[in-house]
């Protein structure tokens, strides 16, 4: 009875094993890929990340759908990786929590045959198929430097906040501004060689900046590489210090009336929906068989040209915020 | 029975400024004054309105925490409890249109002391350490707001304007070459809280059949309290007192988050056992609450005058916490030796 059964589950399997490649031979079509995001969780911004993976499904036709879990939780997030991989899906794209938490699974994702690309995860680009990063952090760093020496006029003193030392992509901004600042406008003075942490809070931004303003009264300009730079902005309107111009990571749905009245003269960002357009097509590329290398235009605004080094695709595409164009954006 | 309640309570009585107290004041005096000798900037009425405002939501809420200790409970949840209410307020506001500090403070105290009393009905009933259960109650509370009402942001621009006026708002200004400087608005509020609280723990009965509880439960039992009804009483204060400060804050930030807050209980608790209040309830004082918590801030806002680099915040302000908790202890020592307690 054993070996009938046996036997039977063989006679099931066997045609697909046989037939299967042979029917997948010629060209599918974009609709027959399953490429799944699997974004961090709802918010403003992977909300409007979703909405870039909806532009990729009606323009290109892919069957490309965005997974969102309950919470922040990287275990959340394996959970869907898991049943994506029994569903079978061509390609999985992943914002990870935890980058180095979801390697196993990654494993296991590609040991099925699953294409796996990442975004903002450049750290375990080696062990995915591609990461996808919307520029090379050191040329946004220096777009921001720049912000800030053009509002200075390029005189006099500035400060820095990052989130937190330990935070690398905004250490590797605030490098790169510094570095820009000292090349471009060498008559700007850094008060401090180190940044100053904000701790992802706009409480914090706003009582350094009030300590700030009182330790340092000539200051010209301070720059945030965390998206709380309104509560810098809130200080400097508080104190009636117009003159002081704040530049800052900046994320429309927190920062627009500050932009719009002037108490931060720069906001960069750049675009969820497009970061994900990117990602997805590039997944399905690399699922239809097609190499994803420098040069290669994946469809979405400032990732026409990408460039590919060590298996990490860098768009340029940071978005500047202005009051005239902040209201288009909703993330 | 007269005796028994002045035993109970006796300790709360003496208005007189005991060691704890003394010796924080001398701590703060003497760090004051080592600023000011590195920065004379420190030296202004300008630091003291800015620690004013960024401590007054600290002190509001140390309020609520005193009384809870004092009853000999602790609670883990009132940062989420402050989130509920603020949260659910601001919400209700931008959704219906309103535009109402008031209706904000009515609407947060509200939900905020039914909260407080979920969590006194729950330690009464469940019978378990105050800790595990408001530890429990702070997840649940957290997560049926995210759940069941909202878990959008809300930036500046889309809160009501009440709340972000009131956040910048200050009962006077004064322009000084620095630009302008004002007192918060935002003391209004935690007058009222430190001013009531004073009342409620040396003036009232319930005051002090809290600190007869914090003391001996039994005691207090039979001395005539409903234990439960104190426990609803500490509770619901310490809630009411977290959605308070939860307006207060959300004002302040001028942005409304789901996940904020929740998490930063453990500075304002060590803001409290700094200042003397026992943490086995019993024992505490409004003025050591407000020592206890100015010494953090007062630590946290003047790294910058003191050209201090961000990498050295944490060893810095650790090593002044241990060292100021250190000399309050060896003070508490000293003087029960010499009434011949050995009792630590």
């Amino acid at each position: 009875m054993k070996r009938f059964c046996s036997l039977l589950v063989f006679a099931v399997i066997i045609p697909f094993i046989v037939f299967c490649p042979a029917a997948a031979a010629p060209a599918k079509a974009p609709s027959e890929y399953k490429v799944v995001m699997i974004v961090k969780q709802s918010d403003p911004w992977f909300d409007d990340m979703t909405l870039g993976i909806e532009k990729l499904k009606s323009e290109m036709g892919i069957n490309a759908y965005v997974l969102t879990p309950e919470s922040g939780d990287p275990a959340l997030q394996i959970a869907i990786m898991e049943d994506l991989i029994s569903q079978g899906v061509n390609a999985i794209c992943i914002v990870p929590n935890d980058p180095q938490a979801i390697l196993p699974t990654v494993k296991k994702a590609r040991d099925a045959g699953i294409i796996v690309v990442t975004h903002e995860a450049p750290g375990i680009a080696s062990e995915v198929n591609l990461d996808v990063e919307a520029f090379v952090n050191a040329e946004f760093g220096a777009l921001m430097g720049d912000a800030v020496g053009k509002a200075a006029e390029g005189k006099g003193e500035y400060a820095g906040f990052v989130g937190g030392l330990t935070m690398d992509t905004h250490m590797e901004w605030y490098k790169a501004a510094v570095a820009a600042i000292k090349q471009k406008y060498p008559d700007m003075v850094n008060v401090s060689e180190e940044p100053f942490e904000d701790k992802n809070s706009i409480e914090v931004a706003y009582d350094k900046t009030v300590e700030l303003l009182k330790a340092y009264p000539n200051l010209k300009a301070i720059f945030d590489c965390s998206a709380h730079g309104s509560g810098v902005a809130q200080a400097v309107k508080d104190k009636g210090r117009g003159d002081i111009k704040v530049v800052s990571l900046a994320i429309p749905s927190m920062s627009a009336s500050y932009i719009k009245d002037g108490s931060m003269v720069h906001g960069q960002a750049w675009r969820p929906a497009d970061a994900g357009y990117a990602t997805c097509y590039a997944a399905y590329l690399l699922a239809s068989g097609t190499a994803v290398s420098t040069g290669a235009n994946l469809k979405a605004t400032g990732y026409e040209n990408i460039k590919v080094e060590g298996n990490i695709a860098y768009g340029y595409a940071p978005l500047v915020f202005t009051a005239e164009n902040i209201d288009d954006f909703h993330f | 029975m007269r005796d028994l309640m002045g035993d109970l309570t006796g300790r709360i009585r003496h208005r007189r400024v005991n060691a704890t107290e003394g010796i924080l004041a001398g701590i703060i005096l003497l760090y004051c004054v080592m600023v000011a000798a590195v920065n004379p900037a420190f030296l202004s009425v300008e630091t003291l309105f800015d620690i004013v405002r960024s401590s007054s939501t600290a002190v509001i809420v140390g309020m609520g925490l005193l009384l809870v200790m004092l009853s000999g409970g602790i609670d883990v949840s009132f940062m989420s409890i402050a989130l509920f209410g603020s949260y659910v307020a601001a919400y209700a506001m931008i959704r219906l249109k309103i535009d109402s500090l008031a209706f904000a403070f009515a609407v947060s105290i509200g939900l905020g002391t039914i909260l407080g009393l979920v969590n006194a009905l729950l330690v009464n009933w469940l019978n378990l350490p105050p800790f595990i259960v408001t530890l429990g109650t702070q997840n649940l509370f957290h997560g049926v707001m995210t759940t069941f009402i909202s878990d959008k942001t809300f930036g500046a621009g889309v809160i009501p304007s009440a709340l972000s006026k009131f956040g910048s708002a200050t009962l006077f200004t004064l322009k000084t070459r620095q630009g302008v400087m004002g007192l918060t608005a935002a003391v209004i509020p935690m007058s009222i809280a430190v001013l009531l609280t004073w009342f409620i723990v040396s003036h009232t009965l319930v005051g002090r059949g809290v600190v007869a509880m914090g003391n001996s439960p039994e005691s207090a039992r039979r001395a005539g309290f409903n234990l439960l009804k104190l426990r609803l009483f500490a509770y619901g204060y310490i809630g009411a007192l977290s959605a308070v400060m939860g307006v207060v804050y959300i004002s302040q930030v001028n942005a409304v988050y789901p996940n904020k807050l929740v998490g930063s209980e453990l500075m304002i608790i060590a803001g409290a056992v700094i200042g003397g209040v026992k943490d086995t309830g019993g024992r505490g004082k409004v003025l050591g609450v407000i020592l206890g918590i100015t010494i953090i801030y007062l630590l946290n806002s003047t790294l910058i005058f003191l050209g201090l680099s961000s990498s050295w915040n944490n060893f810095f302000v650790g090593t002044l916490l241990v060292a100021s908790v250190g000399v309050t202890s060896w003070q508490n020592r000293r003087k029960n030796r010499k009434n011949l307690l050995f009792t630590e």
